[in-house]
């Protein structure tokens, strides 16, 4: 509204019209705005109507729409789980059913045709169970992991294979919550809970190569890369390693740094080692609280003394698909020539790797064998695991003649296997007087007492120590895994192995065979086997064909096993789901919250819009009143 | 002392009131003209003879001036003012055009199609294996590149009209500049030196330079009958000539860019004020702004989500792929801005996965990116094809710019991990936004045909969801490119700076509305005819004459009886 000077000297004609006009435009505007506040119950339409409030309002509605998204995958979640707890119920129902076979046919009452129809019924109780694990929802597997486009149970010769993957999915349910919405399929059927673990630190040397990112970092929290100061005692200068993606990057960097005679090269224990020139004393230091050189291990604030070289701690580099296999153990490598033997169930293979030039390309080996048996690298990238995916057969790795196996750490009996892991982690069965008589070829004998034993190793030691090193020499097999005894006494009998004061010993390390011509060789005592829900039923199946009552007591064991590790698992299910439905109530209430204060914000109050269109139509009104009357008066009218 | 000049005192009175009575009418005439100033009658006794010492008798009365009402310093004022208000109004309505275009609060908005995109690859990471799922999220994608191509191209079309409008006003600008350089010329020998005021032409020189402050932000200077104009320091008209105004249009970089200029010698006019400046402004700041920041936007939203898709996997691997960025020189380093990349790779490696289909059997091979700018080793795109060439399985080649890579084989596909370098995503391989900014964003098209190498995997297994769900957590991940904000914060600040510009354009053109307001109202009251007011003149006048006539008329009968003497 224009600000009218109270002394305006005169009152022309167009100063009273335009007032009125500009009047009535304005107040007719006003008009127009409550009245499109009214009908679109905005109080906002543009955001240059009121900038902070838009930007708030937006805000808001950004919030409400990524909820709308995290709500959609919380009822996902909550969808899968709640399937897979009814599955695990059915589960539960069909292995308690098969538990309750094997106890009524335990006893001599019943009759072998009585067990073979139980053995019809577990059987239709086993193909039940396969399709419950193959059970689809949604067109994904549910027990599959990220590998649910595929059915993960496969029946093949030897048992069921499992094909599935045991990552689960996760997805995110708010800004920060990122949490698995699948239960590991594997674990529940115990389809892979055997593996051979890599023993050994494969303990990769730096190659030129090496991506800093596949560097776990001298003090295992990754490379943070930045600047460091490098410096030789008289000059010092920084040396920027940000962007630099390989070991050869930062060599460069260093390199080209030229601080003194200070030169980088990579050391054998998988570290960086800076050497200098005679008079150098190196210092390399950290810049702006950066982690750099400790991550690199060349972290040395105090020099290492003139002419002395900077033998950085190993930076730790990890073992990826694409470290090649002559970096493996420090750089010195392994025997890829002799290869290792696999045996899974009826399957075996010698896998030899002369081809192979990278760890993926030994990984593929093994997995192209068509054994079973997946080669991972684990999960801390320092080795290589084998898993035995087919349930119910046995897996062993043995040496070729060479130590391929060994060098890879997956030698699944070896001269380093602890007692207490073999037999399928039963052990080795000791009494507490001698455990094992060992008689040579000319009939005299020693008495070994395994007790207190903890390697295989140990018990060779036990029995060379007890053989006095006369007659019977005990060893690792380097061809197979067994444990040897050469007899060297030249009597004319077979040397052998008897238990003695009933003790299982003997048996539990594999000595019971027979001797050919001076030679005991032992079993393979540490198998790996995946036992689980399929295997415990097929040996039940199988148990209740032949009649043999151990087994099925076994097989029932086992099942209740099974039952009690699912109903676990469906305790933990629940609980997430519980937690899943928490969370989505959460939402629920924030979305409450969120869209009153987005209202009070944005939508239009009723009330004051509507006394305000009222307040305006009376100044319209008047306005065009006045207007009206003051423009017909005129003197003009008055001239006669 | 006679009759005869008596008589003659009548006449004046007769003839100036009849004057008198002529400049009320003309201004009752003009009374709805609003560039007009009333005008008043300046009247003079005329100053008579002595009849004897001491005495001295009136000659009648005289017009002296027809007087313009007006204040040049308010005038001056008011001028600068219609200036202000044009140009608040200019910027309040044009950006508004501009921020109607983002329509941003509507049901329908860049914001909400950027959401429905991300929540389309947060529901694809709860079922990675669903075709229909993938469906959605190329549909969400396609959707929100056409409503930024749109968004673009209204803004283009804003700029476009915003050219066409500068035009139109600069020739106004120009005749209005002529315009008054010629009334200054015709007051000059109108006036011919008497001191009068030529007053329809000063009327008009008004009305001319009012409009042209319309456009323009002028300050005048009388000079004699003459006025000047300057913008700035600068002249526009100086007495009978006018320096011109011209728009120049040249294309800079690519864009085109308008100044106004003399047409003189083409010198640029700094415009300040005036729906001309105020356009000016608009056009290249403001919306050449908006354009800027939504371009960039987009660049950063395809590269940060192309480096991201271009390092995972989809459900099928590739058998074939064309990048979908062409480089001008092959052989250049790729961070040479010879070799024409339009995203900036960096320093870094990815991984070339080989897959053997019967066998299910993958081999992986690292295929380095030295761009460190060390040891003149940097590699270039043949380099990148040589080394991805060298992978058994794979040949590539480079043609017309592209890098091609194809599978050896029926049995083999191929697939990317780990760049760290960001060339997949800067050449356009395994990606999944194709264009480098708002103009050209759109699907890639290889996704389009092949729906299944969408990347939702990271780790290469068929049903992984880890792509999916780094790209769903990217709107709300704070990115170098966006120095350090979100995607979500960065869109906000360019709606919210657009908001606070139009927001103050709107109170600005209020404020100056009122201002306008107010000076009109103190010239209307100086200078506004008042009907009322005239009517009282004509009285006044009309009285005047008629006891001018009635003078006459008893002069008349004096003479007449002086006559009978005889």
């Amino acid at each position: 509204m224009a600000i009218l000077p109270t002394q305006l000297a005169r009152v022309s004609n167009s100063l009273r019209n335009n007032v009125a006009t500009q009047t009535l435009a304005r107040t007719q505007q006003s008009l127009l705005e409550v009245q499109n506040q009214l009908a679109t119950g905005k109080q906002i339409s543009t955001p240059s109507d009121d900038p902070g409030a838009a930007a708030i309002i937006q805000q808001l509605r950004k919030t409400l729409e990524q909820r709308q998204a995290y709500s959609a995958n919380l009822q996902q979640a909550t969808d899968h789980l709640s399937e897979v707890d009814s599955t695990l119920g059915d589960l539960t129902d069909l292995l308690r059913q098969a538990s309750s076979i094997a106890s009524a046919n335990v006893g001599s009452d019943v009759t072998p045709g009585e067990r073979q129809a139980a053995a019809t019924i577990v059987q239709a109780l086993y193909n039940q169970v396969l399709s419950l694990g193959n059970k689809q929802y949604q067109g994904a597997y549910l027990f599959a992991g990220d590998r649910s486009t595929e059915a993960p149970f496969i029946e093949e010769a030897g048992g069921i294979r499992f094909a599935g993957s045991d990552r689960a999915l996760a997805n995110s349910y708010d800004q920060s919550t990122v949490l698995p919405f699948m239960v590991n399929g594997a674990e529940l059927f115990g389809a892979v809970s055997a593996r051979v673990q890599g023993g050994v630190d494969l303990a990769p040397a730096l190659t030129g190569s090496t991506r800093v990112a596949d560097l776990a970092g001298a003090r295992n929290s990754g490379v943070n890369l930045g600047p460091i100061q490098l410096g030789n005692g008289s000059v010092a200068a920084t040396v920027d390693l940000t962007g630099a993606d390989r070991v050869d990057d930062i060599l460069d960097r260093i390199n080209a740094a030229g601080v003194g005679g200070i030169v980088a090269s990579m050391n054998s224990a998988g570290g960086i080692t800076l050497s200098g020139a005679a008079g150098d004393n190196i210092t390399v230091r950290e810049i702006g609280g950066g982690t750099t050189a400790g991550d690199l291990g060349i972290l040395r604030p105090v020099g290492t003394g003139a002419g002395a070289p900077l033998a950085g701690a190993s930076a730790k580099p990890r073992v990826t698909e694409l470290t090649p296999l002559s970096a493996l153990n420090g750089g010195a490598g392994f025997d890829a020539a002799s290869g290792m033997v696999i045996t899974n169930g009826q399957s075996r293979a010698t896998v030899r790797f002369n081809a192979a030039i990278t760890v993926g390309d030994a990984i593929n080996a093994i997995n192209g064998a068509d054994l079973g048996v997946r080669a991972e690298i684990n999960a801390a990238g320092t080795g290589v695991n084998i898993v035995n995916t087919t349930e119910g057969a046995s897996m062993t790795i043995a040496e070729n003649g060479g130590t391929t196996a060994t060098n890879l750490g997956v030698r699944s009996f070896g001269p380093n296997t602890p007692l207490a892991e073999l037999n399928a982690a039963k052990g080795v069965r000791t009494v507490a007087a001698a455990d094992l008589r060992i008689v040579r070829s000319d009939a005299s004998s020693f008495e070994v007492d395994i007790d207190g034993l903890n390697t295989v190793q140990d018990v060779i030691n036990a029995i060379n120590a007890a053989s006095g090193g006369a007659g019977i020499t005990a060893s690792f097999a380097t061809a197979g895994n067994a444990i040897l005894l050469t007899d060297t006494a030249g009597g004319v009998a077979s040397p052998k192995v008897l238990a003695v004061n009933f003790s299982e010993a003997a048996r539990d390390l594999g000595l019971y065979g027979p001797a050919v011509g001076t030679l005991v060789t032992g079993a393979d005592v540490n198998a790996v086997r995946a036992d689980g829900i399929f295997s415990h039923l097929a040996a039940l199946r199988n148990a209740l064909q032949t009649g043999d009552a151990k087994t099925i007591t076994e097989a029932s064991e086992g099942l209740d096993d099974d039952v009690a590790r699912i109903t676990r698992v469906r305790g933990q299910t629940g609980a997430r789901v519980q937690e899943f439905e928490s969370r989505q109530s959460r939402i629920e209430d924030q979305n409450l919250a969120t869209k009153s204060l987005l209202s009070n914000l944005e939508d239009v109050d009723y009330t004051a819009a509507i006394s305000k269109f009222q307040t305006l139509q009376t100044t319209l009104q008047a306005s065009l009143q006045s207007a009206g009357t003051m423009m017909r008066l005129s003197l003009m009218d008055f001239l006669g | 002392m006679s009759l005869i000049g008596a008589l003659n005192v009548g006449r004046t009175a007769l003839a100036t009131h009849q004057a008198a009575l002529q400049v009320t009418g003309n201004n009752i005439a003009n009374a709805g003209n609003a560039d007009y100033a009333r005008q008043t009658s300046q009247m003079q006794p005329i100053s008579g003879r002595q009849i004897k010492p001491g005495v001295f008798l009136g000659g009648g009365v005289d017009l002296t001036a027809v007087q313009r009402q007006v204040d040049e310093a308010l005038a001056g004022r008011l001028r600068a003012s219609v200036s202000d208000q044009s140009g608040a109004a200019t910027a309040e309505q044009w950006l508004g055009r501009v921020e109607a275009v983002f329509n941003e609060l509507g049901d329908q908005d860049l914001s909400t199609q950027m959401s429905a995109f991300f929540n389309a690859w947060s529901d694809l990471a709860n079922r990675p294996q669903d075709a229909s799922l993938r469906q959605v999220v190329m549909q969400s994608g396609s959707t929100l590149a056409k409503w930024f191509r749109d968004v673009r191209s209204d803004l283009g079309h804003l700029q476009i009209d915003a050219d066409t409008q500068l035009q139109s006003l600069t020739a106004n600008a120009d005749r209005l500049a002529q315009r008054v350089a010629d009334l200054n010329q015709q007051i000059v020998v109108a006036e011919g030196g008497t001191g009068g005021m030529a007053n329809g032409l000063r009327d008009q020189r008004d009305t001319a330079l009012k409009q042209l402050s319309e456009l323009i932000d002028i300050k005048t200077v009388a000079d004699g009958g003459l006025t000047n104009v300057y913008v700035g320091s600068e002249p526009l008209v100086i007495g009978v000539t006018s320096r011109g105004v011209a728009l120049k249009q040249e294309t800079v970089n690519g864009a085109l860019t308008s100044t106004v200029v003399f047409k003189s010698n083409n010198g640029a006019i700094k415009l300040t004020g005036g729906s001309l400046g105020a356009l000016n402004q608009v056009r290249s700041e403001d919306l050449g702004g908006v354009i800027d920041q939504v371009d960039s936007f987009a660049h950063s939203l395809i590269f940060e989500l192309n480096k991201v898709h271009s390092s995972g996997q989809g459900a099928e691997g590739f058998t074939g792929a064309t990048s979908t960025n062409a480089l001008n020189d092959a052989t250049a380093a790729l961070t040479d801005p010879s070799a024409g990349m339009k995203f900036s790779p960096v320093n870094g490696s990815f991984v070339v996965h080989v897959k053997d289909k019967q066998t299910g059997l993958v081999s992986s091979t690292l295929v380095q990116v030295d761009l460190d700018g060390r040891n003149g080793n940097d590699t270039s795109l043949s380099d990148l094809a040589t080394s991805m060439n060298s992978i058994s399985g794979l040949s590539a080649q480079v043609s017309a710019g592209k890098l091609t890579i194809s599978a050896a084989g029926n049995n083999v596909e191929f697939g990317f991990s780990q760049d760290s370098s960001g060339v997949l995503a800067g050449l356009g391989v395994n990606t999944y936004f194709s264009g480098a900014d708002a103009r050209d964003i759109d699907l890639n098209s290889a996704l389009r045909d092949h729906p299944m190498l969408l990347a939702a995997a990271k780790n290469g297994q068929p049903a992984d969801n880890q792509t999916a769900l780094a790209i769903a957590a990217m709107q709300t991940t704070a990115m170098g490119s966006l120095q350090g904000r979100t995607l979500n914060e960065s869109y906000q600040s360019v709606i919210d700076s657009l908001a606070g510009k139009t927001s103050a354009a709107k109170s600005d053109a209020e404020a100056s509305r009122v201002v306008l307001e107010t000076l009109q109202a103190q010239r209307e009251s100086l200078s506004g005819v008042s009907l009322d007011e005239e009517a009282v003149n004509m009285i006044k006048q009309q009285r005047a004459f008629q006891g001018a006539a009635r003078l006459v008329a008893a002069v008349d009968e004096l003479m007449k009886q002086v006559l009978q003497l005889v």
